[in-house]
Order: C-alpha cells, then structure tokens, then sequence
C-alpha cells in the first residue's frame, strides 16, 4: 500500500510539472525526455528470436506454433490443416477414438485417420529465417 | 538465428555449470579442511572459482536474453516455473530447521532443566536489534514492490532509487547481523538451543546474502537500459527470492526469538 501511495505522489509529481510548462514544445520535449531516458519498452529493444515472434503475434500469425492448433471439422470439405516445414509429419487423432492414433501425414490430397476417418491434409509452414 | 521451428532455446554448452559444480566441492571440503587443519587454501580457492562461475554464466544469460533475444515467451514461462520450483525446494529446507526448532523447544528434555530456553542459556531480547532486523527486511519488500511497479510503469529513476534501496536494506540487515552474532552471550555449541538458533539464522542470513546479491545483479544491467517494461524476469525472480528471504525471517523471528526466548 505504501508502494502504491509513493507511487501516487510520484506520479502526481510528474504531472504537474508537465502541466505548469504550458508550452506545447516545452511539454513534447519533456515527454519525449522522460519516454526516452526511462525504461525501454518491448517495441524498442526486443531483439533476434523474441523480436520476430513479437512481430509475428502482433501480425496475427504463428510461426513457432506456441498456440494450440487451430480447430477444423475434419470433413472432406473441411480438413484439418496440419503445417509443416517439411514434407511429411507425424499426426496423433485424437477425434472420436479411445487411443490416440498416430499416422505419416504425407503432401498431396488429404488423408483420413486409419481408425474414426477424420480428414487431415498437410500444409506448407514457412519459418522466418 | 537458429533454424528452428520452435520458439524455445536449446543452449550452447558451456563450462560454467562444471566450473560451479567444482567450485560446490572445493567450498565444502574446503570449509572442512579450515575447521580441522585450519588452512584456507580449498576455501580460497573454491570461493575465486565461484565468483568466476556467477560473473561468466550470468553474462552468458544476459548475453543470450538481452542481446541475442532466445528468451521468448515459453522460455520465460519455464525460467519462472524454475525458479517457483527452486524457492519451494528452499521452503522445504528451511522447514527442517523449523521442526528442528520445534522437536527439541516442545517438550525440552530434562537435560536441558526441562525448560525452553534451557538453563543457563540467556536469549535475545527480541525486542531490540532482533526487532530492528524485522522492521528492515519488510521495508525492503516495499523498496522491491516500489522498483518493481516503477519499472513496469517505465519510470527509471524511481526503479533504480529503490532498487538502490533494497539493496542497502539488505547490506544493513546483514551488517546487524554480524553484530548481533559477535555479541551473543551464547554460541553454536552452547547444547541444542545454540545449535539450532545459529543453525537457522546462519542459513537465513546466507540466503540474505545470496538475495543481496541477486538484487546487486539486477541492479547493474538496469543501468544498463537492459529491461523492458514488459520483460524483465531477472528482477522478477530477485523479487520473489527477496520476499521470501523476508518471510522466513518472519517465521524465524516469531518462533526463534519471541516465542522460544
């Protein structure tokens, strides 16, 4: 709690010295001042592995598959769409079996899992290298 | 950049964890050898070699995280579970303390006078340093809550004056410390209430130095502009250390000094 009211004052002391120079340019420089001696934020210092995946999330995409698989029917229509960096992947169906089933996912026309026949069809994944 | 298709970090070997494995076992034979030979040359020479551990595998981590950017979100997420783990396998030792405390302070023996504290034994005032040395580890916890709400909001010189802080907090609880042990009217070997008063305090009093540290090392590459706003695990994890190093004091102050005085 205390942290919270040093930091209250704190604040409030920040501000209103902004507020008392009226001057806009005064004001800017000043923002830009305490923005660029302060701490860094994501944007600007992140670098190599977690830049580009920083880049990549905020593009809405998922090149290092860190979040779940997207969901699909699993019809004919609608096939499960399994990325890969190269041509062939190993898929465990889990759809309507008691065990999972494990099956090479090879490129070309869409498979169907050996056991309940959901469709699976391999995907080019492109990493950026 | 590593050709993987996965966003987490398989390390270079390195010798830094060999080097600190050796430097574990020279410290230790070597505090064996001090307390029957009394010489200190594995000591000596076990303490240069962790010092050389910490400075190198500590710059190789900033090197990889700051510079080179291999701690990613999934990377992030189990360096955190690691350190939860390693602060709840800490609680766990600490616990042996406590119950050693409470075995032998429950039902004294009949050696003892059959009291707690045994005869002859003339403990602490707990209401002098012992009480000091609470008042300062708990400002400390709202110095490090302070740095770490500063750098979250991304205000440096807040984070830095309190991050300052914490530091000093520590190296004075220390410093009290010390003078608390030289001018204790008993010792170690003063039967089990020296044993397992020194025995607890002396491994809190390590792990504030280790704490200490931890904060001095975080303190540097915030310097250095090395945190964000968002990402700074470093600190995040020398805040938790800290908060628990706190807590046990807490417990052992409770028990130790009040309670068992």
């Amino acid at each position: 709690m205390a942290a919270r009211l040093l930091l209250r004052s704190a604040f409030r002391a920040a501000t209103t010295c902004l507020y008392l120079l009226c001057d806009s340019d005064v004001c800017l420089r000043l923002a830009l001042f305490c923005v660029t001696s302060g701490i860094p934020t994501d944007e600007e210092q992140a670098t190599g592995l977690e830049k580009v995946i920083l880049k990549a999330t905020k593009e809405g995409k998922d090149p290092y598959s860190m979040l779940k698989p997207k969901e699909y029917a699993g019809t004919k229509a609608d096939p499960h769409l399994v990325p890969s960096v190269t041509n062939k992947r190993i898929v465990g169906c889990e759809e309507d079996n008691t065990a999972v089933i494990w099956f090479w996912l090879h490129e070309g026309e869409a498979q169907r899992c050996p056991s309940c026949g959901s469709h699976y069809k391999l995907v080019p994944h492109e990493l950026p290298h | 950049m590593a050709h993987q298709a996965h966003a987490y970090h398989m390390v270079d070997p390195s010798p830094w964890p060999l080097t600190g494995a050796i430097s574990a076992l020279l410290m230790t034979s070597g505090l064996a050898t001090w307390f029957v030979y009394k010489t200190t040359t594995l000591l000596f020479l076990g303490t240069t070699l962790l010092l050389l551990t910490m400075f190198q595998w500590w710059r190789l981590i900033i090197r990889e995280s700051t510079f080179q950017g291999h701690h990613t979100t999934p990377v992030q997420k189990g360096l955190r579970y690691g350190m939860v783990l390693f602060i709840t396998s800490e609680v766990f030792f600490f616990i042996g303390f406590f119950w050693a405390f409470y075995h032998s302070s429950l039902a004294p023996a009949i050696e003892l006078g059959g009291l707690w504290p045994p005869t002859g034994i003339t403990p602490l005032d707990p209401f002098e340093v012992p009480l000091l040395n609470t008042a300062v580890p708990l400002a400390s916890g709202v110095t490090v809550t302070w740095a770490h709400h500063s750098i979250m909001e991304g205000a440096r010189k807040p984070a830095l004056q309190s991050l300052t802080l914490t530091v000093l907090l520590g190296l004075y609880f220390t410093a009290l410390q010390a003078m608390e042990y030289y001018e204790a009217p008993f010792t170690l070997a003063d039967g089990v209430y020296g044993c397992t008063f020194f025995v607890a305090t002396g491994f809190h009093g390590l792990h504030v130095i280790i704490g200490t540290t931890f904060s001095m090392v975080c303190l540097l590459p915030h310097t250095h502009y090395h945190f964000t706003s968002n990402h700074h695990f470093g600190f995040d994890a020398a805040a938790w250390y800290w908060h628990f190093v706190a807590v046990v004091w807490l417990f052992l102050y409770i028990s130790i000094y009040w309670w068992g005085s």
